[in-house]
């Protein structure tokens, strides 16, 4: 069983910019296109209440609260803050899929934080949002995406639910079908006409009646209404650096020990290398040691030449050396790695026609 | 049911049905292809519920018993092109299974009622308009490659077809390039119409129109889309969502117009690409007066340079670009010379036919 937690930034944009200028609290305020032509991106919730929301033309917002204050968007600031959401889920997982600037999926399933409950772990991200960040995100967590996304939606601004896996079939039972992504005003009609309300009535109806109405969505939506969801989380995570760790049972001590088990971390580390040598370029070898007392030491050098191989082991030994060296301790853990650059780091970005668009 | 007919005349159109029968299906009967004979006419039908193909065809012995089931539809392909050219093929029905005899060959294939055989549901057209086949061709020719292909903007995915009352104009992109083709015609069209085709309508409908000289009828309802000629009825579902604002991205400050030979310009750049890095395939331009160069360098630190005579004169620019994305233009535009409208490093790019150009090709950048 899968454990995936979706979260989503609350209002992000506009979030960010009262964040940043505290007399924008409390007032209506719209992030997004301020000439006619410009439509808004994001709405706080003061703004909200007078209907306003994104996508809406700017024209029409401004109608409908006259107030509403517009604010240029800072995409360069709203991807910084993305980063720093970003860098507190790597600490609970690596396998991250971000859908966009505030929204992501994360898959925590092996994750051994909090005993490897999602619903804590989740907990624990929006707190540290909120203290370190000063944003709210709200968490969905679920069995799947399609679960977890609609679950992020339930409490939803600064919301955290959950739906175990023992409360899917309820769950969705229940659940109108209108919450299924995908299922639009046009879907959700066509379905209301057929007497389908919630995922329970979708549920009776047979795919094959589905698949004549829906065409190609039509199988994926019984599944959907059973909340049945196999999507992977698709993490497309830039690595900095990969690295084998060993904890040993007990302490080493001589200089021949050390070596031995070296090796064995080294091919380890040479065979999860190799899975990713096509995208990355190592730039810097490194050794960990942690010794008896928990404290522990890092070494790490620069690659002299990108070209050559970058497994040596004679550079390897005189780092781990040199590392235990700084200690007259035994040592419990040992740690070899390289650091990375993307093999394609000086190709840089492919610009985007439609950026702030969509 | 039950008919003969030869193995040539049945070919063509099965195989073109059969096209639209995905490897893997959702539902069993979506492997099969729908045989209803009505008469003299055996029309052939294959779906995977978002395009549907109706291939129709008449029987030259009009002997037949009428009826309707489904079969296998890849087994039917490859039997009947194995079977030698130039023979006589009969189907039965007889207990459930389809036996096909030709010669001393007989196959018998497991069928599934005709009754359960999905029909893609029937929207009524609000518009109906009819060009030829070689018009609509010359459309979808210039633009699908700049398609977006399982982009997470699903309304990428497919081709914007926008109808008026003076013509066709039809708009395919990917997020980082665009490719636009309009027709100018006369179309008793009252109200403009913007629909999108998904990807695998457009490339199935292109498949389809062989006969440049002769029409095809379309007709676009709220839904979908249907394409008519002579011997097909393709339907196709429309993709329910809104296609970015294209006219927003149309550069129109581009002011350092640079006028080249196509051909040459091509074949430099199909030289430089070999030296791009093989993911990213970024090449960098630098204009100065009277020629283009373009290097490309991978991250072996090899390297390519050409350079271009071009007709320019005005500032100097450096400008970073996917290769592919150039090539894909230059691919698909005949005139002698292309036409490249740049304004600064980080703004799209403009490439079209230097005179009366139908199409119009937008490509953003790469940072180098």
């Amino acid at each position: 069983m899968r454990k995936i937690i979706h979260i989503d930034a609350d209002s992000f944009y506009a979030s960010v910019e009262m964040r940043e200028n505290p007399e924008l609290r409390d007032k209506p305020i719209a992030v997004g296109g301020s000439s006619d032509r410009g439509v808004v991106a994001t709405a706080n919730y003061e703004a909200r209440k007078y209907g306003v929301h994104s996508a809406l033309p700017t024209a029409r917002a401004r109608q409908l609260c006259p107030q509403l204050i517009i604010i240029k968007p800072r995409f360069e600031l709203y991807r910084k803050v993305s980063g720093q959401f970003r860098e507190i889920f790597s600490d609970f997982t690596e396998r991250i899929e971000p859908l966009s600037l505030d929204e992501a999926y994360l898959d925590v399933s092996d994750s051994p934080h909090f005993g490897g409950s999602a619903t804590l772990i989740a907990r624990e991200i929006r707190r540290r949002v909120r203290e370190e960040l000063k944003l709210t995100v709200s968490a969905g967590v679920a069995p799947n995406k399609f679960l977890a996304k609609v679950a992020s939606d339930w409490d939803k601004p600064d919301g955290l639910y959950t739906v175990a896996p023992n409360q899917v079939a309820a769950f969705v039972k229940t659940l109108p079908v209108s919450k299924i992504n995908g299922v639009g005003k046009v879907t959700t009609e066509k379905l209301k006409r057929m007497g389908v309300v919630t995922c329970g009535d979708l549920q009776e109806v047979p795919i094959e009646d589905l698949a004549r109405r829906f065409g190609k969505y039509g199988p994926r939506l019984a599944e959907l209404a059973h909340g049945k969801d196999d999507r992977e989380v698709k993490t497309s995570r830039i690595r900095k650096s990969i690295s084998v760790e060993r904890t040993y049972s007990q302490d080493l001590r001589s200089d021949e020990e050390l070596l031995e088990a070296m090796d064995t971390v080294l091919e380890e580390l040479a065979e999860r290398f190799g899975k990713i040598e096509q995208q990355y370029l190592p730039t810097k070898r490194f050794v960990k040691v942690k010794f008896r007392n928990f404290s522990q030491t890092t070494l790490e050098e620069l690659l002299p030449d990108r070209s050559a191989p970058w497994l040596d082991r004679a550079e390897y030994q005189r780092l781990l050396l040199s590392a235990r060296a700084r200690r007259p301790l035994s040592v419990r853990l040992l740690g070899a790695g390289l650091r990375l650059a993307p093999r394609n780091a000086d190709e840089a970005d492919q610009l985007s026609l439609f950026e702030g668009l969509d | 049911m039950k008919f003969t007919i030869s193995r040539d005349a049945l070919l063509k159109p099965l195989n073109l049905v059969a096209g639209v029968v995905e490897r893997r299906q959702t539902l069993p009967i979506l492997a099969n292809v729908l045989m209803v004979l009505d008469g003299e006419w055996l029309s052939l039908t294959g779906t995977d519920l978002e395009v549907e193909l109706v291939g129709r065809l008449r029987l030259e012995q009009s002997s037949g018993d009428s009826g309707e089931i489904t079969v296998p539809a890849r087994k039917l392909v490859d039997i009947c092109k194995s079977l030698p050219e130039g023979c006589e093929i009969e189907f039965a029905v007889e207990e459930g299974k389809v036996t096909v005899r030709s010669g001393r060959s007989r196959f018998t294939l497991s069928t599934l009622p005709a009754r359960d055989f999905p029909n893609v549901e029937d929207s009524i057209g609000t518009h109906k308009v009819t060009l030829l086949q070689g018009q609509l061709r010359r459309l979808i020719d210039r633009t699908a490659f700049a398609m977006a292909q399982q982009d997470v903007r699903y309304y990428l995915n497919g081709m914007l077809w926008e109808l008026h009352a003076k013509g066709l104009r039809v708009v395919a992109t990917d997020g980082h390039r665009l490719a636009m083709c309009s027709l100018d015609s006369d179309f008793p069209v009252e109200e403009n119409k913007q629909v999108i085709l998904p990807r695998k309508g457009v490339l199935e409908l292109a498949r389809l129109l062989q006969d440049d000289g002769a029409e095809v009828a379309i007709v676009i309802g709220n839904n979908h889309i249907r394409a008519t000629t002579d011997d097909f009825m393709f339907t196709s579902k429309l993709v329910d969502g809104k296609f970015p604002d294209y006219q927003r991205v149309l550069p129109r400050s581009a002011d350092k117009v640079v006028i080249g030979a196509r051909e040459e310009l091509r074949q430099a750049f199909t030289r430089t690409a070999i030296l791009s890095n093989e993911k990213y395939r970024g090449v960098r331009l630098t204009l100065g007066n009277g020629a283009m160069e373009i290097v490309a360098n991978n991250p072996e630190q090899e390297e390519a340079e050409e350079t271009v005579t071009v007709e320019y004169s005005g500032d100097g620019l450096e400008i970073g670009f996917n290769v592919s994305y150039l090539l894909d233009v230059l691919g698909v535009v005949t005139s002698e010379k292309v036409k490249l409208s740049l304004s600064d490093p980080n703004s799209s790019a403009l490439l079209e036919e230097p005179e009366d150009g139908d199409s119009l090709y937008v490509v953003m950048p790469m940072r180098l």
